[in-house]
């Protein structure tokens, strides 16, 4: 017999003790045969034959103790009795559950999300040697000139490739489908390893010039579109109306090198012939990879080596008549370099990352109040038990193994907890991740159950069991049981003011405080950022159009539309802008003022937009002075211009400038006259500070449209959305339309302000309701502790609302500590919140006082019911329980 | 018939039932301690309290193997019988005892 049997053992022991005791019971009476064969009567011999075994019982637990493993009997034996008090005690068992699932599982939540945007390494071979290739100052964006120059010098690493983040429209024509795309070289897949999981991927002899239009699709991407099938293979793909030839599907595992963003198409860079040799296109970033045990800095030392004729390389192969191009002999302190890069490259990561630590710090705490909830429940369950461990310590049972008990069954709470928080992470963390996603960035991330995150689990549950079994099973191990089997409860206990539970409750009290008041100041900065951004709170509908082929009729086109747009019952007033409100990409200019000297080039600089008529009153700016374009803007009569107040007071130092002149591009350039000035509203984002805008006519532009975007107010969406679709398709069926709105674009620009805001509100409340609960159930237990003493003081003549405020100022003795401590907290804490906050302290008394004063007005609250029903106590009931 | 008979030392316990099962091939407990009793002409007794759990231990050990069977008067019994590992076991017992013994008699039978 060996381990694994005697472990087996403790699993069938019924069978084991039935086999020992035939065995003995053989051994008997064989002796006894025998003796009887000797002259003695079988009940004598029976009798002689058990005598000389031995005392029976002690005979089988000897070879007991043998057969099965001893500690593993009493761990099992253990476990059940823990689920069998877990069963009989549903209340408590599903609170604790509950309370310990959430607090785990939230943990969890945020470390997977936090392990897949700032900790895991890319799924591709040896992700440890892999760099990426950076210009001077740390710049990150490639030419293509640049590339091929870079790819054709370098000689120390093993090899380079580039990649180029772009999305495609997968409609011909219509509403627009986009896919996450990528313009890869042809080393790209080989450098990282990645297998085909059908057809074969890009490879080097698809890149060169004039290659075919060949696509790698990622496994998600033929799921989603193909299903899986194989004859996706060779069949064509539009791509921004290309078509291409899928040739191949990479493996399951790769999503790209972008942490956060997962890559559907990947094309090779040279069926971009435009791209080609442009030297101002900076679109492509480039990795690479070491040479085994070659270090970063020896390969930095060789591409700053050949940093020089890199750049020269660039300018000979970029094409000299690119426009805005000015061939320049490249600055000789120029850098090139390389930093590791196993993590893959992240912007998801830079924006967010500050801010998920800040959230794990949060939902810690969370996990501390709630280790403090159950402790108290534990606690208190342990006082209702101690009758019961005082008979077993009294008849042998050692402390050790009371302790070890209780210890299991606190285990055992922790693990239940754990699958079921392993489910709430799952659920939790991709919500997070939709939550960060937005229409026109979606973000994906790998949040797959992994060993990882189970291992983290495991992890926070022992410490959680740690926190909160030790002390009750300690404290219930060491109680004297003379003393527990002599009390009967009566008597008045005395009032001891700093019992653990109280303590328990205080540390509740006072890590909610900064938790209510972080979430306060988060809100209070979303509301703030939008709130006044110069935009309406009214639903505006936007629908961007883009018409491929020339350009002239581009105009004709989109007036055409927008004129259609305007007779469509149920819309109130449309009008239309080259970009939409909080679009993140600006054009600007620079802008010349008689009077005005520009004490750097840039204050020469503001933004520009071209809007037809009524735009303003569409999105809600409001037009302070002036007029707003009309028909009397047409080409050929005289330039105007509205300008923001921004603008105004920057370039004249007043905001009465309607009259006034300036002009563009230089001090000769064509004459603008400001007929209206606007309010200043946020133009790219709702964080930054205010910018100089100049809005021109779009009935007198004379370039080519990039962009038009309808803006539309009146309906709702669906109502927009297929009035727009329909006269798109009589227009000009090849049009291609995105929509959106304007509350899309403000979300869009405070999404990590509302996902703070969100989770910080969501775990105050979790802390809230976990402070009242354990507030609830400290008060409950004092008054029933109590019961003989308030009778009493009834009895005696307390008026009974006496009785009330003696309960409630106890209250008052656990929050008021419990406020001071959070305070203190708050204070040493409050620093780390301060680069997320926008228009707001972080020591804004206003939010300070009120989420003190919700705490108060909650826990008096939660003491309120005990409270009264301490004040209920029939006086003649509890004396006679005597 | 008490006096004479002595209490086998804990530790020669195994490898006399070692070898009783290397001669007998299989027996069950009682049949054993019968057989050591015997074969030492009543010299040793084994002390029944201490067979069952030595046999178990024996067979965690892996120097036997047990299985249930039929006695002639086809009652149920757990029949133990040698192992490979216990021959082994055996030989070593043996050879640390007749060391033993020499050692022993070597100081007792100084002047």
């Amino acid at each position: 017999m060996s381990w694994w049997r005697r472990g087996l053992n403790v699993f069938r022991q019924e069978g084991v003790s039935s086999d020992l005791d035939r065995e003995l019971d053989f051994h008997i009476a064989e002796r006894a045969d025998e003796l009887q064969a000797s002259g003695m009567s079988e009940e004598e011999a029976l009798r002689e034959a058990r005598r000389r075994l031995g005392n029976y019982t002690q005979q089988k637990e000897r070879t007991w103790d043998v057969d099965v493993l001893g500690w593993l009997e009493r761990l099992v034996a253990d476990v059940r009795y823990a689920l069998r008090t877990l069963r009989s005690n549903p209340g408590f068992a599903t609170v604790a559950i509950l309370s310990l699932a959430l607090g785990i599982g939230a943990n969890t939540a945020m470390f997977s999300l936090i392990d897949a945007v700032i900790l895991k390494k890319l799924p591709v071979r040896d992700p440890d040697a892999l760099v990426q290739i950076l210009t001077t100052g740390g710049g990150d964006d490639f030419s293509n000139p640049l590339w091929e120059a870079l790819h054709q010098h370098q000689t120390a690493l093993a090899g380079v490739a580039a990649i180029g983040e772009t999305r495609f429209n997968l409609s011909r024509g219509g509403e627009v489908r986009y896919a996450e795309g990528a313009l890869v070289s042809g080393g790209f897949f080989d450098l990282l390893g990645v297998r085909a999981a059908a057809g074969r991927l890009i490879a080097l002899s698809d890149d060169h010039r004039g290659c075919a239009a060949v696509a790698v699709l990622s496994n998600g991407m033929w799921q989603r579109e193909y299903g899986g099938a194989q004859d996706a293979l060779g069949r064509s793909i539009s791509l921004n109306g290309r078509p291409y030839e899928i040739i191949g599907v990479a493996e399951r595992s790769f999503f790209g090198v972008k942490v956060g963003r997962s890559v559907d198409v990947y094309i090779p860079i040279c069926t971009e012939e435009a791209a080609l040799r442009d030297p101002t296109l900076w679109f492509l970033n480039v990795i690479g990879r070491l040479k085994p045990d070659m270090a970063v800095a020896a390969a930095n030392g060789h591409l700053q080596s050949i940093a020089q004729a890199v750049y020269a390389g660039a300018l000979e192969r970029a094409d000299p008549n690119t426009p805005f191009f000015r061939p320049e002999p490249p600055d000789p302190a120029a850098t090139i370099s390389a930093t590791p890069i196993a993590r893959g490259l992240s912007p998801l990561r830079i924006d967010y990352s500050k801010a998920l630590v800040v959230l794990m710090v949060l939902v810690a705490v969370v996990l501390l109040i709630t280790c403090a909830n159950v402790a108290n429940l534990l606690l208190a369950r342990s006082s209702a038990r101690q009758r019961e461990i005082a008979v077993r310590l009294s008849i042998g049972a050692s402390r050790l193994r009371v302790i070890r008990q209780l210890m299991t069954e606190s285990i055992v709470l922790a693990l239940l907890s754990s699958i079921v928080s392993v489910l709430l992470a799952l659920w939790g963390s991709r919500a997070l991740v939709m939550l960060l996603s937005t229409s026109t960035s979606r973000v994906s991330l790998d949040l797959s159950i992994d060993a990882r995150m189970l291992l983290f689990t495991l992890g926070a549950a022992t410490i959680a069991t740690l926190i909160f079994g030790a002390a009750p099973a300690w404290r219930a191990g060491f109680a004297d049981p003379q003393k527990v089997l002599r009390s009967t409860g009566r008597g008045i206990t005395g009032r001891s003011r700093l019992n653990p539970g109280k303590l328990l409750v205080i540390a509740q009290v006072g890590l909610s405080l900064p938790l209510i008041v972080a979430a306060g100041l988060l809100l209070g900065t979303l509301r703030k950022l939008t709130s006044d951004t110069g935009y309406t709170n009214a639903a505006v509908h936007f629908a961007t159009l883009n018409l491929p082929g020339e350009n002239e009729r581009q105009r004709t086109v989109f007036d055409n539309v927008l004129e259609r747009i305007r007779q469509t019952p149920g819309i109130d007033i449309a009008s239309a802008s080259q970009l939409m409100p909080l679009a993140r990409q600006a054009w600007n200019g620079q802008f010349f003022v008689d009077g005005y000297q520009p004490p750097t080039s840039r204050d020469l600089l503001a933004f520009r937009n071209e809007v037809t008529d009524d735009y303003f009153a569409t999105i809600g700016t409001r037009l302070l002075a002036g007029r707003d374009f009309d028909a009397r803007d047409r080409p050929g009569t005289q330039l105007v211009a509205i300008v923001n107040t921004e603008f105004a007071d920057h370039f004249y130092g007043t905001s009465a400038v309607v009259g006034r002149r300036f002009r563009v591009r230089s001090a000769d350039g064509p004459e603008y006259e400001i007929i209206g000035v606007v309010q200043t509203a946020r133009h790219r984002s709702l964080r930054e500070k205010p910018e100089r805008v100049v809005y021109t006519p779009w009935s007198q532009a004379r370039n080519p449209a990039a962009a038009f975007t309808i803006a539309a107010r009146g309906g709702t969406a669906p109502q927009f959305m297929n009035a727009m679709r329909t006269i798109a398709r009589t227009v000009d069926p090849s049009m291609s339309l995105q929509f959106g709105s304007l509350n899309q674009q403000v979300a869009e620009s405070t999404t990590r302000e509302r996902i703070l805001a969100f989770l910080s509100a969501a775990f105050g409340i979790l802390a809230l309701v976990l402070a009242v609960i354990g507030l609830y159930g400290i008060m409950a237990y004092n008054v029933a502790r109590r019961r003989n003493e308030i009778g009493l003081r009834i009895a005696l003549g307390s008026a009974r609302a006496r009785v009330v405020r003696l309960i409630l100022g106890d209250a008052v003795w656990v929050l008021l500590p419990g406020l001071v401590l959070g305070l203190a907290l708050i204070y040493t804490g409050i620093r780390f919140l301060e680069s997320f906050l926008f228009g707001i302290a972080p020591t804004d008394p206003v939010t300070w006082t009120s989420s003190a004063a919700i705490l108060l007005l909650v826990g008096l609250a939660a003491a309120g019911l005990p409270a009264w029903r301490a004040s209920r106590v029939q006086p003649m009931a509890v004396l006679r329980e005597e | 018939m008490r006096k004479q008979k002595q209490d086998i030392l804990q530790g020669t316990l195994a490898m006399l039932v070692l070898k009783t099962l290397a001669v007998h091939d299989q027996m069950h407990g009682y049949a054993i301690t019968a057989a050591i009793q015997r074969v030492s002409n009543e010299l040793l007794r084994v002390e029944e309290g201490s067979l069952y759990p030595a046999l178990h231990r024996m067979e965690q050990d892996g120097w036997v193997k047990a299985e249930w069977g039929l006695t002639e008067k086809n009652r149920q019994a757990r029949f133990y019988r040698l192992t490979s590992a216990g021959r082994r076991q055996l030989a070593a017992e043996q050879a640390g005892w007749e060391r033993l013994i020499q050692g022993v008699s070597l100081v007792l039978e100084q002047a």
